[in-house]
């Protein structure tokens, strides 16, 4: 029998062109037949070449028993293999791993060091919690090995074991800080031990203060600049714990700066500079001033170094971070970074444009935002397809394949030559980030930066025009919600829309705008050459044209456009706009009242009537429903208008005045005038007050238990909607009603459910003329009526109607300060905004509504009630995990400073414990969240001119007050999760332990303390009344 | 701390695939593909840093966008040596220039293993590629730095194979360079 070696089948591979897959497939056939002999070389050779093939995707999961038997084998060659093989195709579920643990154990506890080495590189890829703590029994003496190497490669796995078991730290901690402080250890374990505490140290700094002089010795010794790096980054952590850091650190961390012939270490020292809040805590001393001084100039000067794209984008991702605290220092650097928006590098322009948004200013805004549409308007549209390699890649995945020239493979690997280097075509997704930043820098707080808005109409339009394709435009039909937020073209539609309802001044402008936009015949001048970019736009465009129809230089051509066969084939969501936008233009065009009745203006009336009802009518079937529905209403509405039209006389005589039909000048244009719309804080809404005859006890129809029983007995769903209840309701609840009420009086009370279908008939009976006139006389009795909503008014206005009449009636009828505001919860969790205590006072809730309805920006509450909406919303994100993330959350919780550990576990509890921890670091988070909001709060409360002694003791109490709310946390959560049937007093107390443990982290990491620490956790241990185990948990 | 080190050709090949997280098979290709689009287009010119390939940036999207968590892979460092394409991802942990230094070691190292590294040495010896990395980086975390003793460690592990002499066609000579010509100008 023939048999390959791994270098027979690579050869094999590159000798089969075109054939690859068959030749594979054979191959796998063979491994699988050579994997189960006995001869141990055969099989370590096939496993071999199924680890090689594993690389390019091919599936080994079924040879995992195999890898298995080949680790176990005593041969170094073979156990490699083996090891190989389980590191590249072990999955977290293959089943096997269970019985590797013992061959691992067995390995790391070999004498021999080249077998040792194979474990310690194994197990942080197969390692899972059932085997960690197994494990770490034998890892521990490990870290006591003769041979530096081994050592060191123990360090980290115990820190991976860590990851998937915190609990395995506790034991492991004490002795790798041992090798930490043994200062004759070998450098490169030393460096090892650096580089897991930086991992660990972001979590808990605090638990690594203690080491803090032993970390400056080792960073002053210098000598390894990789250790240096991870030290100041380390340092970074620790220094808002510990603000008398700053001050040690500075001058060495100066000196690197000045001397360091390493990049990166001279980076990494600035990087940490700003990190670790150095600049804030020496800020207005001359020292203070000469660092950031220092550190900017050092940035500046890899801005501008000749040729090196990888400074400038570590400089610009140094520049943003300072960016939020520092803006003016980065603004300094304005001519710099603004040049990097048009660097040939795409990932440079990225960083560039992130940072400008943070920078832009009233100021700089136009010329930030020209740069930007210049890019847009002149780079050219890229399209993946140029580059076939890029395609195959993409299209099949990748196939190990005969290499098209064999001597490429034989190039040394020297750093590639500059070949080519012409600037990149913009990829559409830069294009849409672009389109993003431009909007989101303009719309920022509300306009504050934009002075000349006819300007930034004129963007928009511009923006339009050079925004990118749709993705799958076909595809967007329906189901598009989701994709809403990608399409630049409704991205910039909302904006033009914000700018008209927002800013009165400029609206004419910005309906001339949507106007242009709408035009069939301005088509191919507004929007992009080619694709389907911008077509978003057209659904606020539609909307605009509609709504601000007065303002429309050109109605007949707008309706034109709107009427016009290619608008049929418009996606549901425009088209449901388009349809809305018919009436409402063609009202304004038909209201005129001052215009005689001719005939020649009858004929006009009755033509562009028709031709919308032409243009409804195929409309009525459409298979949207909204569409469908929208279609039908005004299609019925037009064909009584036409009647109206055609059966009012036409003035006979040249001069005389003729009245047009009422349904023309009155009844139709009633139907979309009301309150005007205005912006509308997201959390308005909620701040309506109830009325107090509003009585929501009393049940709509005091028979609906009966109906219910019956719709059950019927076999029918108890909840079923209001149409079968009216066909099911028993004829007798009918009899109940004292007296027959006249049709019009049922119509008039809204709050009513249809009793009947009947009346559904009255505007077939009624003239329609009477029936417009009932609608207007309604629309007046009710105009000063807050709680009345308009059902005819158009969707929007509805919601605004009440609103605008609070604002209008003023103080009269209600009294203000009674309004009960609601979800102070929620307000209180956004104490950290500036607003808090104004937002508070109802009076103040009535006048935001005020500032809105009347002022051209907005209120400038506007953002913070925004922010109330948000942070209401469940952060529903954050749970999800990316998919190279190693989960290193349970390590938070983990608190080394209580050196011994409390209690032994069993395996249940180990398992019980998992669980719970995945709960605690949802609740954990809240918590932090609460927590670290309410210390702002109350900090800005502290009167900076305390003294260090009352601070002291306003801080222990502080203590107090967090200890408080976490145990609420605590206690919610376990509220949330409902009864749990088994011990759940213990849980409680674990979780409390937790959630204590929690909020110490977090307390540390805000607050500057040091000394007050120590005495602050033994008084909180008295105020959580908890037993000191529990904390050990 | 590094989610993941992949070594692919011009052409996307996979030459070295190392994933510090499990992952499924079929996901680590699509993640290969990803990575190897954003790469191939960009010129010499360019800087070594990729924005996040769609299957890692559409996740971390979810959280907020200002301060990417530190568990999350967020950095994409790569570099360019003839045929090869050599990348690490990894999470803000990590020190983007050290990162860059770091493949050049590993580069190095190769080369200093092999005698004038080529990717055919890689793609004949992919088990000495693997143990290479392994004494640069365990569970995703830097071991060494020092290129002698990484070459140590891996020549402790057995003897290096030689490049297959008949694959070579002759043309080993082809641009060779030492250690310390000048061309590996560290940062």
């Amino acid at each position: 029998m023939f048999e390959k070696s791994l270098y027979d089948l690579i050869r094999g591979l590159r000798n089969h062109k075109g054939t690859e897959k068959e030749y594979i497939n054979e191959s796998i056939r063979e491994c699988r037949k050579e994997i189960r002999t006995n001869d141990m070389d055969l099989k370590s050779t096939a496993l071999m070449k199924l680890t090689y093939l594993e690389m390019f995707g091919h599936d080994m999961s079924w040879a995992s028993f195999n890898v298995l038997e080949v680790m176990s084998s005593p041969k170094y060659r073979h156990k490699r293999t083996g090891y190989l093989a389980a590191v590249q195709s072990f999955r977290r579920d293959t089943e096997v791993l269970m019985l590797a643990e013992n061959q691992l154990k067995k390995d790391i506890s070999s004498a021999t060091p080249t077998v040792i080495g194979l474990p310690l590189g194994a197990v942080p890829h197969v390692i899972n919690p059932s085997m960690a703590n197994s494990i770490l029994s034998d890892l521990l003496p490990r870290l006591t090995h003769s041979q530096a190497s081994i050592r060191k490669k123990t360090v980290v796995t115990l820190y991976r074991l860590a990851l998937v078991y915190p609990e395995t730290l506790r034991p492991a901690w004490p002795k790798i800080k041992e090798r930490l402080l043994d200062e004759h250890e070998d450098p490169s374990v030393t460096a090892a031990i650096v580089n897991v505490v930086c991992e660990l140290g972001w979590r808990r700094p605090q638990d690594f203060l203690p080491l803090a002089p032993r970390l400056f010795d080792l960073l002053v010794e210098g000598g390894n600049n990789w250790m240096a790096i991870k030290l100041i980054k380390l340092f970074a952590t620790l220094t808002p714990l510990e603000p008398r850091l700053i001050k040690k650190l500075l001058p060495p961390l100066t000196k690197i700066i000045r001397e360091t012939s390493a990049m990166s270490l001279l980076y990494e020292c600035i990087n940490g500079i700003i990190q670790g809040g150095v600049l804030e805590a020496i800020e207005g001393s001359t020292e203070g001033e000469e660092v950031a001084r220092l550190c900017v100039g050092k940035l500046r000067g890899m801005m501008v170094i000749e040729g090196d794209a990888n400074l400038k984008y570590v400089a610009l991702l140094a520049f943003e971070k300072i960016v939020r605290s520092h803006p003016h220092l980065v603004s300094q650097q304005q001519d710099v970074i603004l040049d990097c928006i048009d660097d040939p590098d795409i990932s440079i322009r990225m960083r560039a444009l992130d940072l400008v948004v943070g920078m832009v200013n009233s100021d700089n805004l136009t010329a930030i935002v020209g740069r930007l549409m210049r890019q847009l308007r002149n780079a050219p549209i890229a399209s993946s397809a140029d580059d076939p390699a890029n395609d195959r890649g993409r299209a099949q995945g990748v196939i190990p394949y005969a290499e098209s020239d064999d001597s490429d493979a034989e190039e040394s690997l020297r750093p590639a030559e500059q070949t080519s280097n012409q600037p990149p075509s913009l990829p559409e997704e830069y294009r849409v980030n672009v389109v993003r930043r431009v909007l989101e820098m303009c719309s920022r707080d509300t306009y504050a930066n934009i002075t000349d808005f006819d300007w930034y109409i004129d963007v928009l339009v511009q923006l339009v025009r050079v925004s990118p394709a749709t993705k799958a435009a076909s595809a967007l039909e329906d189901d598009n919600d989701g994709h809403q937020c990608d399409d630049a073209g409704r991205r910039i539609g909302r904006e033009l829309e914000n700018v008209a309802v927002r800013v009165k001044s400029v609206r004419s402008e910005a309906v001339e705008a949507a106007q242009s936009l709408v035009l069939i015949d301005r088509k191919d001048q507004m929007f992009p050459a080619s694709g389907n970019g911008g077509q978003g736009v057209l659904e606020c465009a539609g909307w605009l044209v509609g709504e601000f129809a007065n303002h429309l230089t050109r109605p007949e051509d707008v309706i034109n456009s709107l009427l016009h066969p290619t608008a049929l084939q418009l996606p549901s969501r425009v088209l449901v706009i388009y349809l809305q936008a018919l009436p409402k233009v063609f009202a304004n065009i038909s209201a005129n009242d001052q215009i005689s009745w001719t005939p020649a203006r009858k004929t006009l009336m009755s033509l562009l009537m028709a031709r919308i009802i032409h243009f409804l009518e195929p409309l009525s079937t459409h298979p949207s429903l909204e569409v469908q529905e929208r279609a039908v209403e005004f299609l019925e509405l037009m064909r009584l208008a036409a009647e109206a039209a055609a059966g009012t006389e036409t003035g006979a005589a040249e001069g005389e005045f003729t009245e047009p039909p009422l349904l023309l000048t009155q009844a139709i244009p009633a139907l979309f005038s009301g309150a005007e719309l205005n912006p509308v804080a997201p959390g308005a809404q909620r701040k309506v007050p109830v009325p107090e005859d509003l009585d929501l006890e009393t049940p709509i129809n005091p028979n609906l238990h009966n109906l219910l029983t019956q719709a059950d007995m019927e076999g029918f769903e108890a909840e079923d909607d209001d149409v079968y209840a009216a066909y099911s309701e028993p004829i007798s609840s009918y009899q109940i009603e004292p007296q027959p009420v006249s049709a019009a009086e049922r119509l008039d009370a809204p709050h009513k459910e249809p009793v009947s279908y009947q009346n559904a008939t009255e505007d077939e009976y009624l003239d329609p003329d009477i029936v417009a006139r009932r609608k207007a006389e309604r629309k007046e009795r009710y105009k000063d009526d807050p709680f009345y909503i308009d059902p005819d008014a158009q969707q929007g206005s509805g919601a605004v109607t009440p609103l605008g009449s609070i604002v209008r009636e003023g103080n009269q009828e209600l009294d203000l300060d009674s309004i009960p505001i609601m979800d102070l919860e929620i307000e209180s969790k956004s104490a950290s905004n500036e607003d808090y205590s104004r937002a508070r006072s109802p009076r103040r809730v009535v006048k935001r509504v005020e500032i809105m309805g009347d002022e051209t920006l907005g209120s400038n509450l506007y953002d913070s009630s925004r922010d109330e909406v948000e942070s209401s919303r469940p952060s529903n994100g954050k749970g999800k995990k990316s998919l190279l993330q190693v989960d290193s959350s349970g390590l938070g919780s983990l608190s080394l400073s209580d050196e011994e550990s409390g209690r032994k576990m069993t395996k249940l509890d180990i398992e019980r414990k998992e669980q719970e921890e995945a709960e605690m670091k949802k609740a954990l988070m809240e918590v932090e969240r609460l927590r670290l909001e309410m210390q702002r709060a109350s900090e800005r409360l502290e009167a900076k001119t305390e003294t260090t002694v009352k601070k002291k003791k306003k801080k222990v109490r502080k203590a107090e007050v967090e200890g408080a709310v976490v145990d609420m946390g605590g206690g919610n959560d376990n509220v949330t999760e409902g009864v749990d049937g088994e011990k759940v007093v213990k849980k409680k107390k674990k979780k409390k332990a937790k959630a204590d443990d929690g909020g110490e982290g977090a307390v540390g990491e805000g607050a500057e303390e040091g000394v007050v620490k120590k005495k602050k956790k033994k008084r909180r241990q008295v105020v959580m009344d908890e037993p000191a185990e529990a904390t050990d948990a | 701390m590094i989610n993941a080190v992949l070594v692919f050709n011009n052409a996307g090949q996979p030459r070295l695939t190392k994933f510090y997280t499990q992952l499924e098979t079929s996901v680590q290709q699509r993640l290969i593909s990803e990575v190897f689009t954003l790469v191939a287009n960009r010129p010499n010119s360019a800087c070594n840093f990729l924005p996040l390939p769609p299957l890692l940036a559409s996740s971390s999207k979810s959280s907020a966008p200002t301060t990417p968590h530190n568990d999350t892979p967020s950095l994409v460092t790569y570099r360019h040596y003839a045929t090869l394409y050599f990348m690490v991802i990894s999470t803000s942990t990590e020190s983007p220039l050290a990162l860059l230094d770091l493949i050049q070691v590993f580069v190095q190292a190769l080369d200093g293993l092999f005698e004038n590294v080529c990717e055919l040495d890689l793609i004949f010896n992919f088990e000495t590629l693997h143990a290479t990395l392994g004494e640069l980086i365990v569970g995703g975390v830097v071991v060494e730095t020092q290129l002698d003793k990484v070459i140590e460690g891996v020549k402790a592990q057995g003897r290096v194979a030689k490049r297959p002499v008949n694959e070579g066609k002759g043309g080993l000579s082809l641009g060779g360079f030492g250690r310390g010509d000048g061309v590996w100008t560290g940062r």
